[in-house]
């Protein structure tokens, strides 16, 4: 998602992981943490000109 | 589109139609019977763990902090002023279009896209029941119903990760985007690349 938001021409991207988002059913938390299955926010900026 | 790109686009329609038609019914489940269980939190303990303000929680109808279904907190940066005009990316029950009105103020406006138009309508009706408004538009991701250059903010919440067509998705923030418009989106990203099992699943997707 990052290199999506910077190779379509935003600017100033930035990402920072959700703490204590997880999956509450424990075989779906268990997946998604052996591949490395985060939230994460991100802000950017569309170019002024 | 390369012919790798097609072939492979090709060969995912039909999943893509059997994917989108079990989101649609998961997320209109946790609609309509917020008190189901599913492999994700949801409602005010998923809010207030993604540090949601209690006074918009006890404030905002009861219908949509129980359906709410995002995976962070998009508001944390949206750094949202009055009079923006805002766009809330797969709305839901409009817990975040109601946060995003109160902020942008009568002068402002929230528009809401969702795949969904009982999901549109019942957002409407809580924005109503908040004495704020909001316009929702069902509508693709991928193929954004609104003009160009019309936002000053998008905002979104657990959604894009839907799409198989991402780069579509956010080139079409891009362009709906005013020049100096920003984003700040909350979604679920995997550091490896999944299991095909697990990419043709489609409750996986619907999770």
């Amino acid at each position: 998602m990052f290199a999506l938001l910077e190779d379509t021409g935003f600017k100033r991207v930035r990402s920072t992981v959700v703490p204590g988002f997880t999956f509450r059913k424990e075989s779906t938390r268990d997946a998604a943490e052996a591949y490395g299955v985060k939230a994460v926010l991100f802000t950017a900026q569309k170019p002024a000109t | 589109m390369t012919d790798v790109a097609l072939l492979h686009a090709n060969e995912q329609a039909p999943l893509e139609g059997v994917i989108k038609g079990e989101v649609l019914r998961m997320y209109q489940e946790v609609a309509e019977h917020p008190e189901g269980e599913f492999h994700f939190y949801h409602g005010r303990q998923a809010a207030e763990l993604f540090g949601y303000e209690r006074e918009w929680l006890d404030r905002a109808p009861p219908g949509a902090v129980a359906s709410f279904a995002g995976v962070g907190n998009p508001h944390l940066r949206s750094r949202l002023q009055p009079g923006e005009t805002v766009l809330d990316l797969g709305s839901g029950a409009g817990l975040d279009s109601i946060i995003a009105a109160w902020q942008v103020g009568p002068t402002g406006r929230v528009i809401g896209v969702d795949l969904n138009p009982t999901m549109c309508r019942k957002a409407q009706a809580h924005a109503a029941t908040s004495g704020v408004r909001m316009d929702c538009h069902e509508g693709r991701m991928e193929d954004i119903p609104l003009p160009d250059a019309s936002v000053d903010v998008v905002i979104s919440n657990g959604v894009i990760n839907l799409s198989f067509r991402k780069r579509s998705v956010i080139r079409e923030l891009f362009r709906i985007l005013k020049p100096g418009g920003r984003l700040s989106v909350t979604d679920i990203v995997s550091a490896k690349q999944l299991a095909r099992s697990i990419v043709n699943d489609p409750k996986l997707w619907a999770s």
